[in-house]
């Protein structure tokens, strides 16, 4: 007999349960609100034979599987954050039963309720700088001639080092003056780690991840403001991706 | 290296919803996100995260480049 489970998506408030018709959520099955002392969770059945304690785990590292969960979650959210204000959850949040829902959205009502205040009318914009690769001097860095006496070798390599190391400190001041003009200008903000080159493909050094949240109609006005901060610091790159829903900021206040 | 204009990359599909990159997904829904402690009572701080995504997305990104979508 296969058991199953209830998959949390995201907690909104303030919509009717046909709201949320015509959205589908994993394995299929469309998913639906469990209400709750004002809110209400947007969630759908899994089979615990894929989601349960013995699967889980193993299916976490599963390429492929966590590409498609995670893009079926992100499938319920988006189209929920077009009619709701919307809190996502995390991936992987499971409960047995609908009572298990209801138990959470009592336990953490007033976090979800402030998270809700926090995001509802907002969305979520990735900032992202990267500095260039740094140019290697003409000559080469290690390759000297015979001619070259050895000071002028150890001088030249240690000149290309500082010139190195500038560079880097030049662009983390640039990529911490980009994050504080934009978090002055938004409701919120958050650094989150770089990402490594190997993950994203990217050249040059990611010396920004900055995600923000600003007010709907104000999401021109934060394209504006990053297009002057590329003018002002040419020797970044900065990129631009949103409106999202808001991800980064819909965390609940732990104590 | 100069241009004329600010060089912004505004990337983004025209669809009514963006394709996030991968990448910036798992960083968002497996490390930020409401975090409401399930009954199924795998941890998912236990698994190693940078493993797990450094494998999918070394996949995903080699996968992006032979299709020429970078």
């Amino acid at each position: 007999m296969n058991e199953s489970g209830t998959y949390l998506y995201a907690v909104t408030r303030g919509i009717s349960p046909d709201r949320v018709d015509g959205i589908v959520g994993l394995g299929g099955d469309r998913v639906r609100l469990v209400e709750h002392q004002g809110l209400a969770a947007v969630v759908g059945t899994v089979d615990l034979a894929e989601f349960g304690d013995d699967a889980l785990p193993k299916n976490l590292e599963d390429l492929a599987w966590l590409e498609r969960v995670a893009r079926a979650h992100d499938a319920v959210i988006q189209q929920l954050a077009d009619r709701a204000v919307t809190a996502p959850l995390r991936l992987a949040t499971i409960v047995f039963d609908d009572a298990g829902v209801r138990e959470r959205l009592e336990t953490w009502h007033d976090g979800l309720v402030l998270a809700l205040d926090r995001v509802e009318g907002r969305r979520e914009w990735s900032v992202k700088a990267y500095s260039e690769p740094v140019q290697e001097s003409q000559e080469g860095s290690t390759r000297s001639d015979s001619t070259e006496s050895g000071t002028s070798y150890l001088k030249r390599r240690r000149a290309e080092t500082a010139h190195r190391e500038d560079a880097a400190q030049t662009a983390a001041r640039v990529a911490d003056e980009v994050h504080t003009r934009l978090a002055s200008f938004v409701v919120a903000s958050r650094r989150l780690p770089p990402q490594d080159h190997r993950l994203t493909g990217h050249e040059g050094t990611m010396t920004l991840n900055g995600a923000y949240l600003v007010d709907e109609a104000r999401g021109d006005e934060l394209q504006s403001v990053v297009a002057n901060l590329a003018a002002d610091f040419p020797g970044a790159r900065l990129e631009v991706n949103g409106p999202w829903p808001p991800y980064s900021f819909a965390t609940l206040e732990t104590e | 290296m100069s241009h004329s204009s600010p060089e912004v990359l505004r990337t983004g599909v025209q669809s009514p919803h963006e394709q996030i990159a991968l990448v910036d997904l798992l960083d968002r829904l497996l490390g930020a996100g409401v975090v409401l402690a399930g009954d199924i009572t795998i941890s998912i701080a236990g698994i190693d995260l940078v493993e797990v995504k450094l494998h999918a997305l070394i996949m995903s990104v080699r996968e992006d480049m032979a299709g020429g979508r970078r």
